[in-house]
């Protein structure tokens, strides 16, 4: 009887055991958590950014040039805090064939333009005037920044605020061929 | 004659306009607003800078817009799913509310009917396995009972017998 008994603990035990590791499983076994976005290495979306200087860029535009896509706003702390760091990385960059384009969302054009003029640095900025671009490009909040290669792939994406770094890890990553850096 | 064929008529007018309601009720019911449409697809779609809050009940600048978005792609012409799976796209499945049931994920739908049976199963064992002793006591507790009776009953017999 009592070989019975310790016969069905065991197996109960077991089976709670097997459930758990089951819906472990299937929570967090089948899923890719280093990606950032389920569009890296996918054709990045199409957009027309409205400059702030008035005149507008597309996404067209840039191929064959590799993009740094910056989203910021100007309540953002950490987009103040990755501000300096941006401008720097444009200098050592803008002859380089590559593109920095700040794109601001979940904002006032007031409060934009004081931000820009304190903290945009040289490099383009402007806006969606559709605001659409954040949600096409799946984003959850600021800063993000996406990194598009010359074909129009998107080879990156890093939430938060960026250092000097950061950006050239992933700058370089995007200027090179997809073969060299997978 | 004039007030039959009234009648005649008056009865074909109902018919035809009970005809046309039963048949158009069904259409007219599964026909949604827009606006019922966007809150559908927005109760299935996870705000991503809220705690727990779906794009229906979210009142943050994202879901304003993913909002925004869904209106216009419905106004397109495109399908619920068509829409979902754009967001899917963009920000993976854990921005749907509930997992697809697809891949592993289909785990996760039945898991729970199978906890309930394995409980319900635990259970009848339980109460079937703590019955059986339950019986047993009180047979034991019983039989002494009737046994002391008698003899109690064998005694005022006999005190009894001293009497006569």
């Amino acid at each position: 009887m009592n070989i019975v008994n310790s016969i069905i603990k065991f197996g109960v035990l077991a089976v709670i055991i097997l459930i758990l590791a089951v819906l472990g499983y299937a929570l967090f076994g089948d899923r890719d958590l280093t990606k950032t976005s389920p569009l890296i290495g996918k054709e990045a979306p199409g957009f027309t950014i409205k400059l702030y200087d008035g005149k507008r860029i597309t996404s067209e535009e840039l191929k064959g040039k590799t993009v740094l896509l910056n989203f910021w706003a100007s309540w953002c702390t950490p987009c103040r805090q990755e501000a300096p760091a941006l401008e720097e990385a444009w200098q050592k960059y803008k002859d380089m064939n590559v593109v920095f384009l700040g794109v601001n969302v979940w904002d006032d054009n007031e409060n934009a333009m004081a931000y820009m003029k304190k903290f945009g640095g040289e490099y383009p900025h402007g806006i969606d005037p559709e605001e659409e671009i954040q949600v096409n490009f799946g984003i959850g909040g600021v800063p993000e920044t996406y990194f598009i290669d010359e074909t129009g792939k998107i080879r990156d994406k890093y939430n938060g605020p960026l250092t000097r770094d950061i950006i050239d890890y992933y700058l370089e990553r995007a200027m090179k061929p997809e073969e060299q850096t997978s | 004659m004039t007030l039959f064929g009234t009648k005649k008529y008056t009865g074909f007018v109902m018919t035809a306009l009970l005809a046309l309601i039963l048949f158009s009720a069904p259409a007219f019911a599964a026909e949604k607003s827009i606006d019922d449409r966007v809150n559908e697809i927005a109760y299935h779609l996870m705000c991503p800078v809220c705690q727990g809050q779906s794009v229906a009940e979210s009142n943050s600048n994202l879901a304003n817009d993913m909002r925004m978005i869904i209106r216009k792609q419905l106004e397109e012409g495109k399908t619920n799913q068509e829409v979902l799976d754009y967001f899917v796209k963009r920000y993976g499945d854990s921005i749907l509310s509930s997992p697809p049931t697809k891949g592993i994920n289909w785990l996760l739908w039945i898991m729970p009917g199978v906890a309930v049976a394995l409980g319900a199963v635990g259970i009848a064992l339980f109460l079937h396995k703590s019955k059986r002793p339950e019986d047993e006591a009180e047979f034991i507790a019983a039989a002494p009972e009737k046994e002391s009776e008698d003899e109690y009953l064998k005694k005022v017999d006999e005190e009894l017998k001293k009497y006569e």
